[in-house]
């Protein structure tokens, strides 16, 4: 049922189950909150998102009072409302912006003031902090409290992953209710009274589900903050580009903080269609310590059995070389299910057109039981939609061509599959391994060749998640074949104005290229004569090649993805 | 108050060919060369900056030989020429939680300008009265803690300079 | 005829070491009144209160690299300095400093060469002087250096014609182009200055232009120009340049000297002092301390008077000191005609 509201003399129809801060922010105006969050329930604590809110005066027959210029009257409530719990009804008019409001919010910033330390200079919530914010927007920047400010215990590690300081907590109860609503592993709670509330644990428990660090996204102030992020980096140092987790199949939206070449965070973003507001403490932890650290520099060949570096074309045609001594059915072409769309479809045309090789297949990593109902997957893998979709067989068929020697020759997309001894020991059967990689681990221990590939972090391109949803990452990590500036990088301040003597400019660039482009240039010394300038490129002939695809483009796809067109009627 | 402008048209032929203001010029430059000098002879002769000179930033060290900088970055991001770098890290020592793991200022950026002593909340970085810099390469004119690093006793004066003013 | 030749040289080899070391001191002496104008002190630490300046100033000029452009004119450009320097110090060679001075029983006239056209001897040589800049800017093969030679020889004609007009009234005086003679003519208090004061306002800024000298330094413009003509030079090169224009400076003096301030005479000297060798070293060091005295005042107008527009300069020459010059010589020449 729909209602009609007035919104500052904005007249705006909505649904009637909708509270009067919802729609506002729907309709352009913003009411300042700290305990509303749009995917939580309603607390209403904070008292921060007061509104002035009338009604149509009646008379006593019902009727609706008229001025003289047959306006009606509105008949304001004697006190003001909370915006985040009032829902709206027909008729109702709501201030949000007279000097009554202005004052009402200045003495809340006022009172949430009273007992808030000065730690701005050592909070890592300052430059992203709600209550730093508004102390600016909302408060007049003076205190009449002269008393002394309760004090609490600081420093409190709550979580594996979280730290606490109890005196910045303004009580807003949005991690008690995210744990009790979203994680449903209800651990925080408020204990004491008065000032004296302090936020804390269960006795005897932490704050240790697989969700705790979204808490740290919540928290409208720094009470909250995370222990890996601790002290790293102010984020007005930070370039923050929009990517996607690799952790697993659900594909979160992420933003990417970059300083100095390297990623120090990853935070969720906003995409109702994949993650809402939240992604898991695994994905933010552990999927950007690899782009970091471990990396291979350079291209390597093997030589008497160790790798030394050598220039990529050198690496390329080594490569071309020893794959020519095969026949095409002795090449076995295995893609990756961590690299994009664009990297696996150009290894299958590289791998039907060039070598010839029917064999082309890929490995999947699931891990069984490890997923919850909320976005954790089973299936390890950013990418396996895609190559299901592209027609990669499964490795494991092969594995017999492998022991049977039928297989002498293996290229191979970042993947690192000799993660165990039956495996490694097959490998051994084989003359001849190129893998991509931007790692050193197990696979590029027996490769002959390996490139050094780009990570998720350093590339453009489009990944698959597993219903279908095609997603964008783009660059925020330079490798030599980028400039932050000509590249359309997120640059931050220092990244702007750094000089080459500058130290703060000085953070590695390794010399990796996107695996697209490395088939590309191999596929071309074998004389085929393809031109793909961009991943775009690539993606055009997805677009024209595999069905599903049809119709799509980066600007489609932009930064909140879109589903392929026969997976629509499942969602 | 604004001077009358003078046009060349107001004036006659004998002002128009400006001898006399020629050897009025001619007069003062030649008066000057007997008056009394400004010269410095400086590094013999010293100058004393006043205490609201602005030389070069230096961090207060405590007694107990740390800083009393809390690496908030503040000095950071509000120096016009981006000559500050500061990393940030941990500690369990004494009564602060954070501390400059690294804080290290490109003299060859500064500027001079005092903004970072002015926006620092801890006291901790002060303009000294030391002006005369010498580097013989880039990476000389980058100092790190060692340098920047000055005991608190010694910028006295600077602190209740400061003072004055909060 | 070897007595001459000895006589000749030793003269060349004095008047030359005096205008050298003079040069280089009036460098100092520039710097100085620079400095004192300005309140400041100047150069005093090398040698005593600065006094050594001047060498170390040699040995930096001689011990930088000498730097030749890409593309320019090689041989111009070495050429050009050495043009600028030779033709300065060759004008020295007829003006009278004195008068005859007897020693040990010999008569010997202080001047290198008695030409009986002393007069044109100098024209010529300031308007060839003007290749030496001319042809260094060009040879650069730089912008900058081009228009500082450019403006330097459009200068150099617009003045010297007015400088020219401006003698004439001299000749006309003296009635002799030997410059001894018009010295000589100047006796007592009949200096040229008073009988010829338009003409001497005309040669002076004249001079000052045929110098390069503040207001007329166009050439070497420093803020649009770079330096002008001599951008592109460095070292000793460069000293050279320098050299020639401080000398210029001398030479300027000594022949407004010469021409109007009654060279080396001293008013009525001649009843004062009997004995003819003291005589004439007086008379040395009266022309010396007239040439000290103008040298002076060229180096105040330069730290006093800014330089002129381009325009203006040209204004000043054809519209102002060519029609003056003539004037006077129309003045000259019925004061003669009529007395």
């Amino acid at each position: 049922m729909n209602v009609s509201i007035t919104i500052d003399g904005k007249k705006i129809d909505c649904d009637f189950s909708k509270t009067v801060i919802q729609v506002a922010q729907e309709n352009g105006t913003s009411i300042p909150h700290f305990c509303w969050h749009p995917s939580l329930s309603v607390s209403g604590n904070c008292r921060m998102c007061l509104v002035d809110v009338g009604m149509p005066k009646r008379n006593r027959e019902g009727q609706i009072e008229v001025d003289a210029n047959g306006n009606p009257i509105t008949q304001f409530m004697p006190k003001l409302a909370i915006a985040c719990s009032t829902q709206v009804a027909d008729g109702m008019v709501v201030e949000t912006k007279s000097d009554k409001i202005i004052n009402a919010r200045e003495a809340v910033m006022e009172f949430i003031l009273i007992n808030h330390p000065l730690d701005c200079p050592i909070c890592d919530e300052a430059g992203e902090c709600k209550l730093q914010d508004y102390a600016y927007k909302h408060s007049v920047g003076e205190s009449r409290f002269e008393f002394e400010k309760v004090q609490k215990p600081k420093r409190v590690a709550i979580g594996k992953n979280v730290m606490l300081d109890n005196e910045r907590c303004i009580m807003c109860s949005r991690c008690i209710r995210f744990c009790d609503e979203i994680v449903k592993e209800p651990s925080l709670v408020f204990s004491e009274r008065g000032d004296n509330v302090t936020l804390t644990t269960f006795p005897g428990t932490s704050l240790d589900n697989s969700y705790s660090m979204n808490t740290i996204d919540l928290c409208p102030v720094g009470a909250l903050t995370s222990k890996d992020f601790r002290f790293k980096a102010r984020v007005w140092d930070m370039s923050f580009t929009d990517s996607i987790c690799v952790g697993c199949s659900r594909g979160c939206n992420t933003t990417v903080g970059v300083r100095n070449n390297e990623i120090l965070r990853l935070t969720p973003r906003l995409n109702e269609n994949v993650n809402s507001y939240w992604m898991c403490d695994d994905g933010r932890l552990n999927t950007f310590e690899f782009v970091n650290k471990n990396r291979i520099k350079q291209p390597m060949i093997k030589r008497d059995g160790k790798f030394s570096e050598c220039e990529w074309d050198e690496a390329i045609s080594k490569t071309i070389s020893e794959l020519k001594r095969f026949s095409p059915s002795e090449i076995l072409v295995i893609g990756s299910p961590f690299a994009t769309n664009e990297d696996n479809f150009l290894l299958k045309k590289f791998a039907k057109q060039v070598l010839k090789t029917e064999n082309i297949c890929f490995f999947n990593h699931i891990v069984e039981g490890n997923k919850d109902e909320l976005l954790i997957l089973e299936d390890k893998t950013p990418n396996s939609f895609a190559l299901k979709e592209f027609g990669f067989g499964n490795g494991n068929n092969f594995l017999q061509m492998i022991s049977e020697k039928k297989i002498r020759a293996v290229y191979l997309l970042e993947d690192n599959i000799a993660t165990d001894e039956t495996i490694v020991n097959l490998l051994s059967n084989v003359d001849f391994i190129v893998t991509h990689s931007p790692n050193l681990n197990a696979t590029t221990q027996i490769a002959s060749v390996v490139f050094s590939s780009s990570t998720y972090a350093e590339k453009n391109g489009t990944l698959t998640n597993f219903e279908g949803r095609v997603q964008r990452i783009r660059p925020s990590v330079a490798t030599l074949e980028h400039d932050r500036a000509l590249d359309g990088f997120a640059m931050s301040r220092l990244d702007q104005f750094g000089a080459h003597n500058d130290r703060w400019t000085k953070g590695e660039k390794r010399d990796a290229r996107s695996s697209w482009k490395i088939i590309l240039n191999v596929a071309n010394g074998f004389g085929a004569k393809w031109k793909y300038n961009t991943a775009e490129d690539v993606f055009k002939e997805i677009c024209l090649n595999v069905k599903s695809f049809e119709n799509m483009s980066y600007a489609k796809i932009s930064n909140k993805g879109l589903l392929l067109k026969k997976m629509e009627m499942y969602v | 108050m604004i001077k009358k402008q003078i046009r060349k048209n107001d004036l006659n032929f004998f002002q128009r060919t400006y001898i006399t203001e020629i050897f009025k010029g001619l007069s003062l430059t030649f008066r000057k060369i007997f008056q009394k000098k400004f010269t410095r002879q400086y590094p013999e002769e010293k100058w004393n900056p006043p205490i609201s000179f602005r030389g070069r930033p230096v961090l207060v060290q405590e007694k107990n030989g740390t800083e009393r900088c809390v690496a908030c970055m503040l000095c950071a991001r509000v120096c016009p020429a981006l000559a500050i770098e500061i990393q940030a890290d941990e500690t369990f020592e004494y009564s602060k939680e954070r501390y400059p793991k690294k804080f290290e200022i490109n003299m060859l950026r500064c500027i001079f300008c005092g903004f970072c002593e002015e926006v620092c909340p801890e006291e901790a970085i002060v303009m000294s009265q030391e002006f005369e810099l010498v580097f013989s390469s880039q990476d000389e004119a980058i100092f790190g803690k060692d340098k920047l690093l000055i005991p608190k006793e010694k910028l006295q004066n600077r602190l209740e300079f400061l003072r004055q003013y909060r | 005829m070897f007595e001459v030749f000895i006589e000749s040289v030793l003269k060349i080899i004095i008047f030359f070491t005096v205008l050298i070391s003079s040069s280089a001191y009036l460098v100092l002496l520039e710097r100085k009144i620079c400095a004192y104008v300005q309140d400041r002190i100047g150069p005093n630490r090398v040698g005593f209160k600065g006094l050594l300046q001047p060498l170390a100033d040699l040995l930096k000029l001689v011990t930088k690299e000498d730097i030749v452009p890409k593309n320019a004119n090689k041989f111009i450009h070495h050429l050009s300095p050495i043009i600028s320097v030779a033709i300065a110090f060759s004008t020295m060679a007829v003006i009278p400093v004195g008068d005859t001075i007897e020693i040990f029983g010999k008569e010997i006239k202080l001047q290198i060469a008695d030409v009986n056209i002393g007069i044109l001897y100098i024209l010529s040589l300031t308007s060839i002087s003007v290749y030496g800049i001319a042809l260094s800017g060009w040879s650069s093969n730089n912008k900058y250096s081009l228009l500082g030679g450019l403006r330097s020889s459009a200068q150099m004609i617009s003045y010297e014609i007015s400088m020219g007009l401006a003698i004439i009234g001299v000749v006309m005086t003296a009635g002799s182009l030997e410059l001894d003679e018009i010295v000589k003519s100047q006796a007592g208090f009949k200096w040229n200055i008073f009988l010829q004061p338009i003409g001497f306002i005309v040669f002076l800024v004249a001079s000052f232009a045929e110098t390069n000298r503040t207001p007329f330094d166009l050439p070497e413009a420093e803020p649009e120009l770079v330096g002008g003509y001599h951008t592109e030079y460095s070292g000793l090169k460069f000293g050279l340049f320098f050299l020639a224009e401080y000398t210029n400076m001398i030479i300027a003096s000594a022949i407004i000297v010469t021409l109007y301030f009654g060279g080396w005479q001293i008013p009525f000297g001649e009843n004062f002092i009997s004995s003819s060798v003291v005589l004439s070293i007086t008379q040395i060091f009266s022309f010396l301390i007239k040439v000290g005295l103008m040298l002076f005042f060229f180096i105040l107008v330069r730290w006093t008077v800014p330089r002129f527009r381009y325009d203006q300069l040209m204004n000043v020459g054809w519209k102002i000191m060519f029609p003056l010059s003539l004037l006077n010589i129309l003045i000259t020449g019925i004061f003669y005609f009529l007395f």
